[in-house]
C-alpha cells in the first residue's frame, strides 16, 4: 500500500528483535497489523476486508 | 557458503531479471560492533547477518544497490526516515510512499521482502483497481506496522 500513496508508510517490524514494540502494540500473534496506533488486527486478510479496517483508521484518525 | 542457498539464489536471481524494472537503493542502518563495551548498552545482535543478507541480495541483480550507514554517525538522515532503532532500512525506488523494514528480514518474511522489493522497483502492486484508487485519493498520512516473526 505504501508503495501505491506517498501519504503511506508501511513498517515491517521482527517482533523477536524488538520486545519492546511488541510489547507496546500487544503482539501475541503475528502477523498483527497496526495502522495509525488505532486500528488493529491479527491475521492475513483478504484485501477488502484489510482496505476496510484502513478506511475506518483513516476515519478515526480524521475525527 | 552464504545464508542463501545456491539453490534459492538462482530463483532469486531468475526473478529479478524477469520482474525488475526501475533502480532500488536498499538504505540500511546499523550499529558497528565497538571495541568499546559501554556498560549497560546490548550490541546489535541482528546487524551483521542483516547487512550479510542484504548483501546477498543485493549481489544477485544490478538493479538492486546497498548503502550501509552507521546510525551514530549518519544520524540526521536516519532520523529524516523516522528510523531510531537498528538494524533497519528502508527500500528506495518508484514507490510513492515509503517501505520500512525493523530487523531481519528472513524466514517468513523473506519472500514478503522480495516481493516488496519487486514492488517498489516497478512503482506499481497488484492490489485491486479499488484498492489503488483509494490509496492514489488519500490526503492524510497513514501508517501501517505489520508485525513479523521469522517462524
Amino acid at each position: 500500500m505504501a508503495v501505491e500513496s506517498s501519504h503511506v508508510t508501511g513498517d515491517v517490524i521482527e517482533a523477536m528483535e524488538f520486545p519492546d514494540l511488541a510489547q507496546r502494540y500487544g503482539v501475541r500473534g503475528v502477523p498483527k497489523i497496526v495502522i495509525n496506533e488505532t486500528t488493529e488486527f491479527v491475521g492475513a486478510l483478504p484485501e477488502d476486508q484489510y482496505l476496510e479496517h484502513v478506511r475506518a483508521a483513516v476515519e478515526a484518525s480524521s475525527q | 557458503m552464504g545464508l542463501i542457498s545456491e539453490p534459492d539464489r538462482e530463483t532469486i536471481r531468475n526473478h529479478f531479471e524477469e520482474s525488475l524494472e526501475g533502480d532500488v537503493e536498499i538504505v540500511m542502518f546499523t550499529e558497528r560492533e565497538s571495541p568499546i563495551i559501554i556498560p549497560g548498552k546490548e550490541p546489535c545482535e541482528m546487524c551483521a547477518q542483516t547487512e550479510e543478507l542484504l548483501k546477498e541480495v543485493a549481489s544477485l541483480s544490478d538493479k538492486v544497490e546497498l548503502s550501509v550507514k552507521d546510525i551514530s554517525t549518519a544520524k540526521e538522515e536516519a532520523e529524516a526516515l523516522g528510523i531510531d532503532r537498528v538494524p533497519a532500512f528502508v527500500l528506495k525506488g518508484a514507490a510513492r510512499g515509503r517501505v520500512r523494514f525493523f530487523g531481519i528480514p528472513s524466514g517468513y518474511e523473506f519472500s514478503g521482502f522480495i516481493a516488496d522489493l519487486v514492488d517498489v522497483s516497478a512503482g506499481t502492486t497488484d492490489l485491486s483497481e479499488e484498492t489503488r484508487e483509494y490509496l492514489a485519493a488519500l490526503t492524510e498520512d497513514v501508517n501501517i506496522k505489520v508485525f513479523t516473526t521469522p517462524t
